[in-house]
């Protein structure tokens, strides 16, 4: 409305705190510097908060890990196998009802044929995240490689938020959403193809 | 198989982490994406006039629509649904949609805003409507006010490039692509015949000074329904909330007159609100029904004269109709030559008609009583000079609040004119230009205004209104307040050979789902395998590109 309204608004909201620390006795004391640290400490566990509800996608990584551990098979088998039962297990769990309820619905939306391509790219993401994984796992990987892996697979796990601010700052939406969410995981595709290429021929080659 | 199944069985041994898995796949399911929101378009829908009169069909014969939509202007119309503006709508394009094209059901998109039409364009809509409402129509027709979803609805279906408008199969598949169609469902169940559906009238009176029977009784009439292309659009404010409200206002002055023992006249009034008068008047036919087979309590025994109302609420004319003019000598008469020698604003005049017997309805309310085995004395007040003028029995009849002023002059125009008959006061020399309703007992501009409003705003079509409705029991209690003696008449119609018959769902809900035609999907699958087959090489040439490099 206006700023008196404006002014209105925050003198209820902040004169009674106000009210409190002066007849409290708190304001005799001198304790204004620690009432503002601990405030300060309520903003690092807000934030602390944000981050680690974003890192709960690291269970996936010890998911996937636990998964290819319990294989016996040749590297790449592993790798696969946990890929592809991982993402169908997430398609079956998180596509096939939205699919079914929408998309036999009398309204059309090209939103469900989009739902669908991002499926594909969900397999994408899931078999190069096993490969990470697995590299990670490896005692042979070269050591100059590790960084890599690491930073590459903290980046699928954010990357769900990564492309969510980005379409957010972007304005982008639907088939551009797809495109941009078809970019991003292929480039990591690809890493992570090079990278376990590099493992591969390096075997090959001390065998 | 059975090597797969012992597999799956050692998973669950092996594996006991798995067994949870089942408890995580129904919460995963609830929690997940969820059912996503069905964005169709809804909105209120208003159905054609349905009903059957005197064995005639007449109006929109069915309710069900669930068909594409089709601009007006389309060359196929089969089982498709039209959507045109009212503007673009003729009789003859109407006709050709619906009868040679076989078009399956219309949707006509009236304007939100009529005041600023001009007056062509809104003869020209009511000439429409009343051309309408001579067809019987096999297929449902419905009105909607036309909103920004529907506006844009419209302009999606007049431009885009349909299967069946499209000049090659290539441009038809771009079409498809590119744009898509609109599906218009009403699924509410097919129309049917209002069972026992009763008309009320409403009666009331007010008992002159002296022995009851002896009295002669001056009767005001007027019907409370109104008519219109769609019952549920029809407001009717001048044609007849008018009348309503005169009649209201009418008995609340003479209560107010009759409360006072010395100020009661000679005379008793009764007061009816009819209702069917737009269904040839069967509400006061059944009144008069009742009245002469129960002489006894009949309230029209001795009847110097039965005013009936019907639009006073416009111009400065008013006319008196009249199936036979009043001799010389009767009350009726006498009444007649107050009326004319009153006020000189108002055009007043009698117009003389004869009842045409050969034709399907009356013309007027007051014909009920001329053709009445006692032939009572009536006339009907109008300011329209003819029965079958454009703006009578219109959805276009909206509450317009600058009629209020005429109203009131002319409702005290009746009221003086009534008064000056019952006391007799042009012989006893009484000032011809001095109001006897003037002061604490003047015309209430507030609960003109108030009844205006409030009628402007109800939808009275008569097949809306059951024995019990709300509005019935409201105009009863309101009549109560001030006149006695206040009853319900109820006319049904004969089971075997009914006189009149309607039909329900006058309003419901379309919805407008996006869709794309079958072919589509056709195309959409040959994509979708050409696109599996892709996939399909990229993964093979992949594999084998990194077995060699390997």
């Amino acid at each position: 409305m206006t700023l008196f309204h404006f002014g209105n608004c925050i003198a209820l909201a902040y004169f009674p705190y106000f009210i409190v620390y002066k007849c409290s006795g708190l304001s005799e004391y001198s304790a204004f510097w620690r009432c503002v640290k601990a405030g300060a400490t309520y903003l690092v566990t807000q934030l602390s908060k944000e981050f680690l509800k974003s890192t709960v996608d690291i269970a996936d990584l010890v998911g996937l890990h636990l998964v290819m551990t319990r294989i016996a098979r040749k590297g790449e088998l592993k790798v696969l196998v946990a890929g592809v039962g991982w993402g169908t297990m997430e398609l079956a769990v998180t596509r096939v009802v939205p699919l079914w309820v929408g998309a036999r619905g009398v309204e059309f939306d090209w939103k469900y044929i989009q739902m669908s391509f991002d499926a594909n790219v969900s397999l994408i993401q899931y078999i190069s995240t096993a490969t990470l994984v697995w590299l990670w796992s490896r005692n042979d990987l070269q050591k100059s490689l590790l960084p890599i892996v690491m930073v590459f697979m903290v980046l699928t796990c954010y990357r769900p938020l990564l492309i969510e601010v980005l379409s957010h700052a972007l304005g982008i939406q639907s088939w551009s959403l797809l495109l941009l969410n078809t970019f991003v995981t292929g480039s990591i595709g690809i890493v992570a193809l090079q990278l376990y290429l590099t493992l591969a021929t390096d075997e090959e080659a001390r065998s | 198989m059975l090597e797969n199944a012992s597999d799956f069985l050692e998973l669950f041994k092996s594996f006991p982490v798995s067994i949870s898995v089942l408890l995580v796949v129904p919460i995963a399911l609830l929690s997940g994406h969820g059912s996503p929101v069905m964005a169709a378009h809804e909105f209120p829908v208003f159905r054609m006039q349905q009903f059957d009169l005197q064995q005639t069909l007449k109006g929109s014969r069915s309710s069900l629509v669930n068909m594409e939509a089709r601009p007006l202007t389309a060359d196929m119309l089969t089982r498709r649904c039209v959507v045109t503006r009212l503007s673009d709508l003729t009789i003859e394009r109407f006709k050709e949609a619906i009868q040679t094209l076989g078009a399956g059901a219309m949707l006509i998109l009236l304007p939100k805003n009529t005041s600023l039409t001009s007056l062509e364009q809104m003869q020209e809509w009511q000439q429409l409507e009343r051309d309408l409402l001579t067809l019987e129509v096999p297929v449902a027709v419905y009105f909607a006010y036309e909103d920004k979803e529907l506006a844009e609805i419209y302009e999606d279906i007049k431009t885009a490039i349909n299967t069946d408008q499209a000049g090659s199969a290539f441009e038809a598949l771009l079409g498809v692509a590119s744009t898509s169609g609109h599906q218009m469902v009403v699924n509410v169940g097919e129309a049917k015949e209002i069972k026992d559906i009763t008309i009320t009238s409403l009666q009331g009176r007010l008992a002159g000074m002296g022995v009851d029977e002896q009295l002669p009784t001056i009767g005001v009439v007027t019907h409370y329904d109104t008519f219109g292309v769609a019952p549920s659009l029809a407001f009717g404010s001048d044609d007849n909330g008018s009348g309503v409200v005169a009649l209201l206002e009418l008995a609340r002055l003479f209560s107010r007159l009759y409360a006072d023992s010395r100020m009661q006249a000679k005379y008793n009034l009764v007061f009816f609100l009819s209702g069917g008068g737009k269904f040839n008047y069967q509400g006061t036919k059944r009144w008069l029904e009742e009245n002469l087979d129960n002489p006894e309590t009949s309230v029209l025994s001795e009847v110097d004269f039965v005013l009936c109302l019907d639009s006073i609420s416009n111009t400065d004319n008013l006319f008196l109709h009249v199936s036979k003019p009043p001799k010389e000598g009767t009350p009726a008469f006498e009444l007649v030559k107050v009326a004319e020698a009153f006020f000189k604003e108002i055009n007043f005049s009698m117009i003389h008609k004869k009842i045409n017997l050969a034709e399907e309805t009356l013309s007027w309310e007051h014909e009920r009583f001329s053709l009445h085995t006692q032939r009572l004395p009536a006339g009907t007040l109008s300011h329209y000079a003819e029965p079958t003028v454009l703006g009578r029995s219109s959805i276009f009849d909206v509450r317009n609040a600058h009629s209020d002023q005429k109203l009131e002059r002319n409702i005290g125009f009746i009221a003086e004119v009534l008064v000056r008959h019952i006391f007799n006061l042009t012989t006893k020399g009484y000032p011809r230009n001095m109001k006897v309703f003037s002061g604490s007992m003047a015309i209430d501009s507030h609960f003109v205004k108030t009844w205006m409003d409030y009628l402007g705003g109800q939808a009275r079509g008569a097949q809306l209104f059951n024995k019990n409705h709300p509005f019935l029991s409201g105009l009863e209690q309101s009549l109560a307040k001030f006149v006695k003696e206040v009853k319900k008449f109820s006319a049904k119609a004969d089971r075997r050979d009914p006189e009149f018959m309607f039909y329900d769902k006058p309003e419901t809900t379309m919805f407008a789902y996006r869709v794309k035609p079958a072919i589509f999907d056709l195309f959409l699958a040959v994509g979708i395998a050409s696109y599996l087959g892709l996939f399909y090489l990229a993964v093979m040439v992949s594999l084998k590109l990194i077995k060699t490099l390997c």
